[in-house]
């Protein structure tokens, strides 16, 4: 009891780092392997065949349609709000704030039974909508309307903090110099939030392919029609079509993982825009 | 071009922060705003450029009335406080840009542009850092940016907002002396906001104090050597 | 900048054509096989009759195409009973429904989506095929799990779905209570017998499936009640050995219905077919399907034909003892009902 010991022995902090090691391996690692594995149990033949199926491929469709529609929808929202939110004061403009984050708070089954109530037949507009041959839920409006709700915050969240940090100098610099309106806005502010721009882009597609709560409320569950891609594998692994499943499963994974790197290389890039 | 703000008033909210201010500045001058900090200065020279409206009050250039112009059609050249210079530009086009943005019928062709931008840059003595990014440039190369950006667009009027403000002693004065040849130079109407006393003093026609948003009196300089003389007869004495 | 602008223009024009390109692949894979469909129906159902359908449809379609020339699509959409008359009143556009119990086509018809007296427009009640509830048990059945009595025990682990929320569960519930009676107990027995199995609930999952996937999968529980056809699925799928099948000596006649939704069909034209599609299931070829994927055939030469034997069992209806599905569903399953009061009290 007299030299003064290091803090955290060795064997301590290796055992603190295996820990950590094993933790990520848990939960990571062995989960994501595991969809693989299941993936190409009987080959990559198998596993081609699964996901080109014609089952499998409408729902892939579906999903990179509702995407691709969900995902401009609210680029254009976030980067109108941030915009808004972001370059000006005005009254309820915390209400708005608090709003944009509403999907974040609401659980996706609530998001989803919101347009059921909304545009179902059972409801005025959607009774109205009915009567014109018009279908929203249990059809693929419905699914683009409920991912946009469940997509709506992630552009705006990573833009309207950088705009308002960002200020309005650059934009009034611009409009001294005789810029209008659209040209300050494409050759100044969105220059300047770029990379976070695609960085909520990418979040945003992330989770528009992968939303199944809210989708799965609104879906039908119509096969070749209204299962998206999650919900395709939630059928399969209902029927015991494991292969299946998780073949379809893995394009969801190769999407995360996708999703993943770009958003570590998006943010060292975002990192610049704070000013 | 000369400037005149006529009894102009400015609220923030139920803060007074322009008090019925008038103030002249005439064709050539180079007139110095005197006051502390948040004396209304900043709210003034906004004003005049168009990027804030006056509660009551005109602003007008070469005897017209500017209030309700646009600050895009006002062709007044704007040095902001803290430069506002376009981080994701380079410097070149940073300067570049008020001559992109022209209408298209007004805009001169790449060649021009070019050759306009290499001037100014040589002008303000930085034409050898026109690849890098505002980020990479001292505080005084920034503050010479932000010049040559307003000054591009050929403005009648120059506004310039602290533009010295940030910079050391050593690099402030050689700025000013700069600025000062360049106004004669070049032939612009300016008016140079600024809390620091000699420096209004030492660059200026003609000196106005704002004081709690009130424009007090208007005096001239110490070495009044300078042409053309001040309009106002009022003596400035320091409080 | 105006290398900026040019690039912003750009991209947006492919993203123009990607979005065009998507919803030309999108309208164009409506039908699989490339030839456009004449008619396409959506049948609405419950969760274990996945892979009934799936033959049942391949085996409509081509018979249906041979006798009239039409291609028929047939869409399939599966989920909880009660969810899918819910999905079906707010307004999926189901051509027919196949669900698990009479009450939720009941609410269909209550709505006016399906005419009233729905159950008398095809035979046996408009119910092609039945099935009962059996106990789906680990290997061995270690706890020595026989009969409904049993699953009340104390130690005993059992796995079934709400029967807030699926059709099957309810089954399950009105099996046990009615097994009871059936043996002599009154209904104060009945109910404390219920009321012990509830207790003895170890997961609650919201449909048959997920339940099946519960015990099947994650390995949790002493016993699943099951739909007979599901529990011989779940055994096959999992290979023998891993579970087992007790048929109780007294079970539910599990009467599965299915009906046209009349406001649907009439709307879209397709109340031919889709009756044709019903009717196919009472013919000889439906009855044989549904045997072969462990439904009880309304026509019992038709197990036989199918190579299944269905063992014997004591049945009784909700008719019988429970004064039909309204009446069982007013006491017992709607809010304030008998089984809100064991779920209250645990
Ligand atoms: N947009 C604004 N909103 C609220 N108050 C403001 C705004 N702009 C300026 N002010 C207030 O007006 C006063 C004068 O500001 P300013 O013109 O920037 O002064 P100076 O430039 O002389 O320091 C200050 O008290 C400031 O807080
Ligand atoms: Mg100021």
């Amino acid at each position: 009891m007299s030299a003064p010991r290091p803090r955290e022995p060795l064997a301590v902090r290796l055992l603190l780092i295996g820990l950590a090691f094993a933790a990520i391996a848990l939960f990571l690692v062995i989960p994501l392997a595991a969809v693989f594995v299941e993936a190409f149990r009987h080959g990559a033949g198998a596993w081609l065949a699964a996901v080109s199926e014609p089952d499998a491929r409408h729902a892939l469709k579906l999903t990179l349609l509702v995407a691709a529609i969900a995902v401009p929808v609210n680029a254009a929202f976030g980067l109108a709000a941030g915009w808004a939110l972001g370059k000006f004061r005005f009254p309820g403009r915390n209400l708005v704030l608090t709003l944009i984050d509403l999907p974040f708070a609401v659980s996706p089954i609530v998001a989803g039974l919101v347009f059921v109530l909304a545009f179902g037949r059972s409801s005025l507009l959607g009774g109205w909508l009915a009567g014109h041959g018009i279908e929203v839920v249990f059809a693929v409006p419905g699914i683009v309307l409920a991912t946009v709700f469940v997509t709506f915050p992630f552009v705006a969240r990573e833009l309207v903090p950088l705009m308002q940090s960002q200020g309005t100098d650059e934009e009034e610099a611009a409009r001294v110099l005789g810029a209008g309106f659209f040209t300050t806005f494409l050759r100044v502010t969105l220059p300047n939030v770029k990379w976070a721009l695609l960085y909520g882009i990418v979040l945003c597609t992330a989770r528009a392919v992968g939303e199944f709560g809210a989708v799965s409320v609104v879906s039908g569950h119509i096969r070749g029609a209204t299962n998206t891609l999650p919900l395709h594998v939630e059928a399969l692994y209902n029927e015991y079509a494991f292969q299946g499943a998780f073949a379809a499963a893995s394009l969801l994974t190769l999407v995360a993982l996708a999703a993943m790197l770009a958003k570590a290389f998006l943010s060292r890039h975002a990192g610049e825009e704070a000013p | 071009m000369s400037i005149e703000v006529r009894s102009v008033s400015k609220s923030f909210g139920s803060f007074l922060a322009l008090d019925d201010v008038s103030l002249q500045v005439g064709d050539g001058e180079f007139v110095a705003l005197l006051g502390p900090s948040g004396s209304g200065k900043t709210s003034l020279l906004r004003i005049i450029a168009g990027l804030e409206e006056p509660d009551r009050g005109t602003v007008h250039f070469h005897g017209e009335d500017a209030t309700r112009r646009d600050a895009r059609e006002r062709r007044v050249g704007f040095v902001f406080q803290h430069y506002a210079l376009f981080r994701r530009m380079s410097v070149f086009e940073n300067v570049a840009f008020g001559l992109r943005v022209k209408p298209r019928a007004e805009r001169p062709p790449e060649t021009d542009v070019k050759r306009r931008v290499t001037e100014l840059l040589k002008l303000v003595q930085l034409d050898w850092l026109g690849d890098r990014l505002p980020s990479e440039l001292s505080g005084g190369q920034r503050q010479r940016v932000a010049l040559a950006r307003a000054l591009a667009v050929e403005p009648k009027v120059l506004l310039l907002d602290e533009p010295f403000g940030s910079l050391d002693a050593r690099v402030r004065q050689e700025l000013r002396r700069w600025l000062r040849r360049l106004h004669d130079e070049i032939h612009l109407t300016s008016l140079f906001v600024t809390h620091d006393q000699e420096e209004a003093l030492e660059v200026a026609d003609r000196v106005v104090l704002l004081d709690r948003g009130r424009s007090s009196r208007t005096a001239p300089p110490r070495s009044s050597s300078r042409s053309p003389p001040p309009r106002s007869s009022s003596t400035f004495s320091a409080r | 900048m105006t290398l900026h602008g040019r690039r912003l223009f750009r991209s947006a024009g492919a993203f123009a054509a990607v979005v065009a390109l998507l919803f030309s692949l999108h309208s164009s894979s409506g039908h699989a096989a490339g030839v456009p469909p004449d008619v396409e129906i959506l049948n609405a159902s419950y969760d274990p009759t996945r892979e009934l359908y799936r033959d049942v449809n391949a085996a409509f379609t081509k018979g249906y195409r041979e006798r009239t020339g039409t291609s028929v699509t047939i869409r399939m959409s599966h989920g909880g009973s009660g969810k899918q008359a819910r999905a079906v009143l707010d307004g999926l556009q189901a051509d027919v429904v196949t669900l698990a119990l009479a009450y939720d086509i009941d609410v269909l018809a209550d709505r006016g989506l399906v005419k009233p007296g729905w159950q008398t427009r095809l035979p046996h009640n408009s119910t092609p095929y039945t099935s009962t509830i059996v106990f789906l048990v680990r290997p061995g059945n270690p706890k020595k799990i026989l009969d409904w009595t049993d699953l009340a025990r104390p130690g005993i682990s059992v796995v079934t779905p709400n029967p807030k929320t699926s059709g099957g569960a309810r089954w399950n519930y009105l099996a046990a209570w009615g097994a009871a009676l059936k043996a002599g107990k009154k209904e104060a027995e009945a109910r404390e017998l219920v009321a012990g199995l509830f207790r003895n609930v170890a997961v609650l999952d919201t449909g048959a499936r997920g339940s099946t996937t519960t015990f099947v999968q994650r390995g949790l529980g002493d016993v699943l009640l099951a739909w007979e056809n599901e529990a011989h699925l779940a055994l096959a799928e999992t290979g023998k050995g891993r579970v087992e099948i007790v048929v109780p000596k007294t079970s539910i006649l599990a009467e599965p219905p299915v009906s046209i939704v009349d406001a649907v069909v009439d709307r879209r034209g397709t109340r031919a077919v889709a009756e044709a599609y019903l009717r196919f299931l009472y013919s000889p070829e439906g009855q044989q399907l549904a045997a072969k994927h462990h439904y009880r055939p309304r026509v019992p030469e038709a197990a036989a034909k199918a190579g299944r034997a269905f063992p014997a069992v004591a049945t009784f209806t909700v008719d019988d003892l429970f004064g039909g599905w309204r009446a069982a569903q007013k006491k017992h399953f709607d809010d304030g009902g008998i089984f809100d009061s064991f779920f209250v009290n645990r």
